[in-house]
């Protein structure tokens, strides 16, 4: 161990002190700048490989040392010219992907971003098999790279919506890859909470890598993306969480907590449900904004569209708008949402309606909501009555198929009560609840009937036990009779 | 025992007796017979699993319009779409599992507890639910439709 | 209507003679001494197989035995039947009571000597029958097709499969192929309701044939007993109205442990489901599953298994042959050896039974 380490320092020591000699004569950059005065040449001069002591030939091949043109560009000499498609990364790679190499140049960087690219979309996929969309060059410049924190650099913070949409924003390059892929990203992200500060040059608020990852970025629909549906709230909280990030923003950041234990949150972080919604279902993606208060009811409703559309038709629509109320969210609240229950209507405590429908101020909306809470309350009873009828008369070993089809109709009506509530009409509400209440009386009735039946089994049991019992002990009689004939006989 | 029998006694308690054994022979074949006759009385529904429903003659259905036929103990819901076509689903909501109907105006098939949506192929559309309804085989003989599971 | 039911009787009797039927019944003695109720177990056991017979063809009418119906089937017959829950509860208690009675009859028979001299064929074919009892036990238990049953019958199989040479046949033959599948209940429905019945309506025949030929079988200490002191009754109509009253009693049970504790059907069988805990097979194999379990995975270089069945088997064949090896009861002595074989058996079967369940 100890003397490979020794030969490797003799190896490094040496190498380390021609390249330091070759340096000072290299032949490419004293010609390309002095003679030819090319771009990528005077860009190279503030390139950090240059200042880390890196030739062109490093890249390009050929021999640095080597006056002649012919003599230096000579493929004998190793030289390669200008790295087409793949092989661009590959050289890159070279160092890139090799921790020995870089730490020679004292580079703490990761190592894995050629492995990373390789594996995401940008790395998979090509128009010609061999050449992908993406090489180090098409976001790190070529010539003239520096290190991420350089504002200089074309994946500084500031700069990198403009790097991502050189691509993402051109319809027409686009379309060769993936033309349904929308291409105003740049442009909504523009108008975005965190696109306005972005402007305004703070580097803080999240940049297109900042949710999609740099060299990893995988479609939206790969469940290892960290902008799949069930990942994302996770993504946003890597900021949104962390207070001592947010804290010049004066917003809360408990809204993943709140959001995780939700029924939208369970939904999707537990139940892996893609459908429930994630943060960008409410907020926009590269849009993010907070919905208006007016919008809130539009946010919902474009899953619970029943709800807002009944909603938008009740007199709480103008009452609501009046006192900005945000619609939804008045009575459900935002990220915390929970299921909702029967005990939301009602003027109780846990009740929302008489937060505002107070019994001496407004008494016409409390004994509506009194009266619409009492009905709720008696189709409930009346559905729990026949379910444990239902139940009763199946755990007694009887038929209840019929039963348990007329329950389905109650619990429908049920879960039409919920949505019919959102047009705070208290007719409407009793024509739902009528139905519920006529279904659980049919489910009621069968299974009173089967329980009947169980009943009658034991009294039928109880009858023909009688008859077998009488006809046993008149046939004991009988026996004893012809037996007393037989003794009398003898 | 050793009284000297009355005739006329022995006479009654014997008919009674034989009229006990007798009356309890013919109440006891009753009962078996009656529990065996009932037990060989076709049942309401004929067979162990409901493969098939008839659900009426075409004329029943009118097109560009569905109407739920009891399959078993689950709702079906019987699609005639405008061109004439036959189609048949669950009628259970992939959400919540209410009933759904179909929606004339909209041309889909839709569920009134949170307004999910199915095509008329039972594809989830639009709304909460998560998976398409499960399709059933419509069958037309004649005038006849019938409805039956998908094997 | 006295007048003519006695019209009928003598229109009939006029052409079978029935009058001479009567008379030979009337001849034949019932011996009447302090273990005459174990004859009673006999004509018990006759009962509940008609009984069985009757139920057993009305369930027919609506039982399909395939895969995917017979679980479903017998739930249909359970709940949408008209006393289809009274067929089938009365079908599989009469199954385990008929099982009972025909061994207390068997163990009576035994510690009688009843099997000795004139009457080896008439124990002979009576042990057939208890053989083919317990298929019938073990072929109905699969037919409802339920997780329990699956698995009770797979196990049950496989320590055929253990038997050296013949036992891989057999355990494919029962099974259908190499595992418990819709296979094998068809194979073990066609032996419930066909193969079974018939050999066994044979053997009753010729049972009930010698029994009647022969006449009951007397204690061993009549041969010491004074003619005058040998108590008898009449088979008809004394002992006949007997037992049709005890049967009368049975049934009334039957219909009060239909009712009260009907038979449970279970869940559907799952072959791929992992098998629950607590698999056991019906209470009259458990005393051989219970043994099974205690015997040493290897005895010597003998695999434990293979060994205790063989033992059963070898067990089994010894008691059939009983009339054979013990040939002092056919002298008329009771010898205390075999007695205390039976004794050990009981007490063992008991024993292992009870074991079994509390396991």
């Amino acid at each position: 161990m100890r003397q490979k380490y020794f030969v490797f320092k003799c190896v490094a020591a040496s190498f380390l002190f021609f390249s330091g000699i070759l340096i000072a004569g290299d032949q490419c950059i004293t010609c390309h700048t002095t003679v030819v005065g090319d771009k990528p040449s005077e860009q190279f001069q503030h390139d950090i490989h240059s200042k880390k002591g890196i030739s062109c030939a490093d890249c390009h091949g050929g021999n640095r040392n080597m006056e002649e043109m012919e003599a230096a560009m000579n493929p004998k000499e190793g030289y390669k010219g200008v790295p087409k498609g793949d092989a661009i990364s590959q050289t890159c790679a070279t160092c890139h992907a090799d921790p020995e190499r870089m730490k020679k140049y004292g580079s703490t960087l990761p190592t894995n971003q050629w492995t990373n690219l390789q594996t995401s979309a940008h790395g998979k996929l090509s128009t010609n098999g061999k050449e992908h969309i993406a090489q180090c060059i098409t976001c790190h410049n070529a010539h003239g790279i520096v290190p991420v924190k350089d504002p200089a650099s074309p994946v500084y913070p500031l700069n990198v919506v403009k790097t991502c949409t050189k691509c993402h924003a051109s319809a027409t390059f686009m379309r060769t890859y993936n033309p349904s892929l929308p291409i105003d990203q740049g442009e909504k992200y523009r108008t975005s909470v965190h696109g306005m500060l972005n402007a305004k040059g703070d580097p803080k608020p999240a940049v297109c890598s900042s949710c999609h990852g740099s060299h990893d970025i995988r479609t939206s629909k790969d469940a290892k993306s960290s902008v799949y549906a069930v990942n994302l709230p996770g993504t946003c909280s890597k900021c949104h969480s962390n207070a001592q990030y947010m804290k010049d923003y004066k917003i809360p950041t408990n809204q993943y907590e709140k959001y995780a234990k939700s029924v939208h949150g369970t939904a999707l972080l537990q139940k892996h449900d893609v459908g429930a919604p994630s943060c960008n279902s409410c907020h926009g993606n590269h849009g993010a904004t907070p919905p208006g208060v007016e919008s809130v009811s539009k946010v919902c409703g474009t899953c619970h569209a029943l709800n807002a559309d009944l909603f938008s038709s009740s007199p709480h629509k103008k009452a609501f708008d009046e006192r900005k109320l945000p619609e939804c969210e008045t009575c459900h609240s935002n990220h915390g949402i929970v299921a909702a229950t029967d005990s939301l209507i009602g003027v109780t405590a846990q009740a929302v309606c008489s937060r505002c429908h107070h019994e001496n101020d407004n008494p016409k909306g409390f004994a509506a909501a009194k009266a619409m809470r009492l009905m709720v309350d008696s189709l409930s009873l009346s559905g729990s009555v026949a379910t444990a009828l239902v139940n009763d008369a199946e755990q007694k070993g009887m038929e209840v198929t019929e039963a348990k089809f007329k329950l389905r109709d109650a619990r429908q009506a049920h879960l039409e009560m919920r949505t019919m509530v959102h047009a705070f009409n208290e007719a409407k509400f009793r024509e739902v609840i009528d139905k519920g209440m006529a279904a659980t009386a049919l489910a009621k009735g069968e299974a009173q009937g089967a329980v009947d039946e169980y009943y009658f089994r034991r009294i039928g049991l109880g009858v023909s036990t009688l008859i077998m019992s009488l006809l046993a002990i008149a046939l004991f009689i009988y026996i004893k009779r012809i037996e007393k004939k037989q003794a009398e006989q003898r | 025992m050793s009284d000297i029998p009355d005739p006329h006694v022995q006479q009654d308690k014997r008919d009674f007796l034989k009229f006990a054994l007798f009356g309890g022979l013919f109440a006891w074949l009753a009962a078996v017979i009656f529990p065996v006759l009932s037990y060989l009385k076709p049942p309401k529904q004929a067979e162990v699993i409901v493969n098939s429903v008839k659900a009426g003659k075409i004329a029943d259905f009118a097109n560009d319009s569905g109407s739920i036929i009891k399959f078993g103990n689950k709702p079906v819901i019987l699609i005639r779409n405008p061109q004439g076509e036959f189609k048949a689903f669950s009628a259970v909501c992939t959400h919540l599992e209410c009933t759904v109907q179909y929606k004339k105006d909209l041309g889909m098939i839709w569920c009134a507890c949170h307004n999910g949506k199915y095509d008329l192929n039972g594809r989830n559309v639009s709304g909460p639910p998560p998976r398409p309804l499960d399709e059933f085989r419509v069958t037309v003989q004649g005038e006849e439709v019938s409805i039956s599971k998908k094997s | 209507m006295k007048p003519t039911l006695k019209k009928i009787y003598d229109w009939v009797d006029e052409r079978l003679e029935l009058q001479d039927l009567i008379k030979f019944m009337a001849k034949k003695y019932v011996p009447v001494h302090s273990h005459s109720i174990w004859y009673y177990f006999g004509g018990v056991s006759l009962f509940l197989f008609t009984i069985q017979v009757v139920t057993g063809i009305l369930l027919l009418m609506y039982y399909k035995g395939s895969e995917e119906l017979a679980f479903e089937s017998i739930q249909f017959i359970m709940s949408k039947v008209a006393f289809g829950w009274l067929i089938r509860s009365l079908h599989s208690w009469t199954a385990n009571l008929f099982i009972l009675t025909a061994m207390i009859h068997m163990f009576s028979v035994f510690f009688e000597k009843a099997y000795r001299k004139p009457r080896e064929l008439t124990w002979l074919t009576g042990m057939l029958m208890l053989f083919l009892l317990l298929g019938f036990g073990f072929t109905g238990y699969l037919l409802p097709w339920n997780e329990l049953a699956f698995f009770a019958t797979k196990v049950g199989t496989e320590i055929t499969g253990v038997v050296p040479i013949v036992g891989k046949p057999i355990l494919q033959f029962m099974r259908g192929g190499d595992d418990v599948t819709g296979a094998t209940l068809s194979r073990l429905f066609g032996f419930h309701v066909a193969v079974l019945p018939g050999i066994f309506t044979l053997l009753l025949g010729a049972h009930l044939l010698f029994v009647n030929r022969q006449g009951m079988s007397e204690p061993l200490h009549y041969a010491e007993t004074p003619e005058k002191d040998r108590k008898t009754m009449p088979f008809f109509p004394n002992f006949l109205l007997r037992d049709l009253l005890f049967w009368l009693i049975v049934l009334n049970v039957l219909a009060i442990l239909a009712v009260f504790f009907p038979w449970e059907l279970g869940t559907k069988a799952d072959p791929f489901a992992s098998a629950p805990a607590g698999i056991k097979p019906e209470w009259y194999f458990l005393f051989m599953f219970q043994t099974l379990k205690y015997i040493p995975a290897q005895i010597w270089f003998i695999d434990g298994e293979v060994l205790g069945v063989l033992a059963f088997g070898a067990a089994g064949f010894l008691w059939l042959m009983v009339p054979f090896w013990d040939r002092q009861s056919s002298a008329g002595e009771s010898k205390r050896f075999v007695n205390y074989i039976g004794l050990f058996v009981v007490m063992y079967i008991i024993l292992f039974t009870i074991i079994g369940w509390l396991a």
